[in-house]
């Protein structure tokens, strides 16, 4: 982290909206994302925003087909991989320090896991609002090339086993830098369903997305969108 | 404080909500001192905008007195009279780089809403449904505004209150909108609407150097107001076939560029107006486009179209009509931050002032009869203002 990109110390309330978005996301999995979209925007209430939010993501992911096979030998033939990408104005070093520092990572995964440095390539993920019991697992540094990529794994005994990486590559041009996030869930004992949403209670490609998104508002804007304390006749905070 | 809140379709209500407080080290809270009803929020009063929710404060047009600052805040200081565009930029991102504010990429804290409808996320609005981020509105006693350096604009000592005003919304939208039109000499530029935002890019246009500007509406009022202010020609839809007097005003050859300031819930004339009413009246789709349809039928082959009205996702966009005519076709949100100085400029120096949109001065307390006046266009109404 660069002085010139630095991010805010965690105050009150600033930056700390990573349940934006996310928690709108938590649903149950048998929906599927059509009736999703009906019922969020019939509802017409932030709640069925979220809905139709993650309606139209589901609705999105079936048309395409589910998530992409991943390619590498010895997956799971059902784990489930999620990969989006952003373009940010910043360098591939500054981008790469951030993801590396466990704090930052902390910051930039907020509203789905809080993330604490366990040892030198080890942290503690701790899953922030999981539909049922708390979820919790270390993750190992697995690849780690300064500037070009990170990896993160799940170590064994995690409830889903989960893999992370990021990587980063010039944009063309003056624009940045391109980042792309890439995250895997094998599915526990190969049941059937979807685990990001079935264990955690998100969907995946809103979870990659809204880290992505942060990742680009903390390095370029110095902070997160957020509707902390926002007034209405429903009283304060809007989350959805 | 005291708010105009959304509590479903046709009723708004004020209610006592809690202050809005600085929360990101860039924000200022502003004191309200005017702020202005937009025609985009009869889209969300008709029920017409998915992701309102009961409670929302609205409104997004408006200028105050800076009363809170974070601690990153340097251009900015408590008591400065400020006008703020309806859009947030962060002033750091690709989109605010290249002056595209409404686009900007991180100030909407709902972006996942609207992603998979738009295949992106705009920049947030204030007071305009959670897909456009959330944010509270400004028909409220304070405000909150993020990223205050890059979205609050000082007014010079000599405007008042309603000279300003406008600069935040309606002007920016107009001027953007006949911007888009590169005028030369010579050109011929018709606007549909003749609501704030029509009324707004007539005179620009005409600001811009246009030979003639030809306005459309139904209402006298409001035509004598093109009239007077852009020095409007002036044609009403219910009494003429708008296409053909266009063609036959403009020697066969149709305007050079055409101004859609009217946007999803179009008025017209006959069978296809009809059949839009109905389809929207079933919620079988958003829009009714009427006034988009003639402005591509009216428009000269190799002409410019600059869509200003907001539309959701309309199915009835005669797109080959554009192709055939080898249209250039131009929209946007309004990019406010752009235009915002040049715009209390052009007031400083008499150029232009647009306060006579002000039709109705209210307290926020009444302002939802403000709504109703400006929804049901009685009493003259174009702009109701609100100051709390």
């Amino acid at each position: 982290m660069t002085a010139e990109h630095g991010a805010e110390s965690v105050g009150t309330g600033s930056n700390e909206t990573g349940k934006q978005g996310l928690s709108g996301a938590r649903l149950a999995v048998a929906v599927v994302g059509g009736a999703l979209v009906a019922a969020g925007v019939r509802r017409r209430s932030a709640g069925g925003a979220a809905l139709a939010a993650a309606g139209g993501w589901l609705l999105y992911r079936s048309v395409r087909g589910r998530g992409s096979a991943t390619e590498r030998a010895g997956a799971p033939p059902d784990a489930q991989t999620v990969e989006r990408a952003v373009t940010v104005r910043a360098s591939a070093d500054d981008l790469y320090e951030r993801w590396r520092d466990p704090d930052e990572l902390d910051r930039l995964l907020a509203g789905f896991a809080d993330v604490r440095a366990a040892g030198e390539d080890r942290q503690r993920w701790t899953v922030a609002e999981p539909l049922g019991r708390p979820v919790a697992w270390n993750a190992r540094i697995t690849e780690d090339s300064p500037g070009e990529a990170l990896r993160w794994e799940s170590e064994p005994g995690a409830t889903v086993p989960n893999e992370w990486s990021v990587r980063f590559a010039d944009a063309p041009g003056d624009q940045g830098t391109e980042v792309t996030l890439r995250i895997r869930f094998d599915p526990p004992g190969g049941s059937v369903g979807d685990a990001a949403m079935s264990v955690f209670g998100v969907v995946p490609e809103v979870l990659v997305g809204e880290a992505l998104r942060r990742c680009r508002s903390l390095a370029e804007a110095g902070e997160t969108p957020t509707l902390d304390g926002n007034p209405s006749g429903r009283g304060r905070g809007d989350r959805l | 404080m005291r708010a105009l809140c959304w509590e479903g379709v046709d009723d708004l209500r004020v209610t006592e909500v809690p202050d809005p407080e600085v929360v990101n080290p860039r924000d200022v809270v502003l004191r309200v001192s005017l702020s202005s009803a937009c025609g985009s929020d009869l889209h969300i009063l008709n029920g017409y905008l998915p992701t309102m929710r009961e409670g929302d404060v609205i409104g997004h047009e408006f200028m105050g007195e800076v009363a809170e600052v974070g601690r990153k805040v340097e251009d900015v200081s408590v008591g400065d009279r400020v006008v703020v565009p309806s859009f947030v930029g962060c002033g750091n991102c690709a989109y605010c780089a290249d002056d595209l504010w409404s686009l900007c990429d991180n100030t909407n804290p709902n972006a996942s809403l609207q992603e998979p409808v738009l295949g992106d996320a705009t920049a947030g609005i204030y007071g305009y449904t959670h897909a456009f981020g959330g944010y509270a509105g400004s028909h409220a006693e304070y405000v909150r505004v993020p990223h205050a350096d890059t979205n609050c604009f000082h007014v010079p000592d000599e405007l008042d209150d309603q000279q300003a005003l406008f600069a935040s919304d309606a002007w920016p939208t107009g001027y953007m909108g006949a911007d888009f039109c590169d005028i030369e000499d010579g050109d011929v530029v018709a606007v549909w609407g003749c609501g704030g935002v029509g009324l707004m890019a007539q005179e620009s246009a005409a600001l811009m150097g246009a030979e003639r500007v030809i306005a459309i509406d139904r209402l006298p009022e409001r035509l004598a107001m093109a009239e007077e202010h852009a020095g409007a020609e002036t044609i009403d839809y219910t009494e003429v076939d708008v296409v053909d007097e266009l063609k036959r005003r403009t020697g066969g050859r149709g305007p050079d560029a055409c101004i859609d300031a009217v946007g999803m819930e179009a008025h017209g004339t006959g069978v296809a107006h009809a059949y839009d009413r109905a389809k929207q009246r079933l919620r079988l789709h958003t829009d009714r486009g009427e006034a988009l349809r003639q402005a591509m039928r009216a428009c000269r082959k190799g002409g410019t179209l600059s869509v200003l009205g907001v539309y959701g996702v309309m199915d009835k966009f005669p797109l080959g009509v554009a192709v055939n005519k080898g249209l250039t076709v131009r929209t946007a949100q309004q990019h406010g931050q752009r235009y915002v100085p040049q715009l209390l400029d052009h007031v400083a120096e008499g150029e232009m002032d647009p306060s006579y949109l002000a039709t109705h001065e209210l307290p926020l307390a009444e302002s939802p009869e403000g709504y109703d006046l400006f929804k049901h266009k009685e009493d003259g109404c174009v702009r109701p203002v609100f100051r709390p």
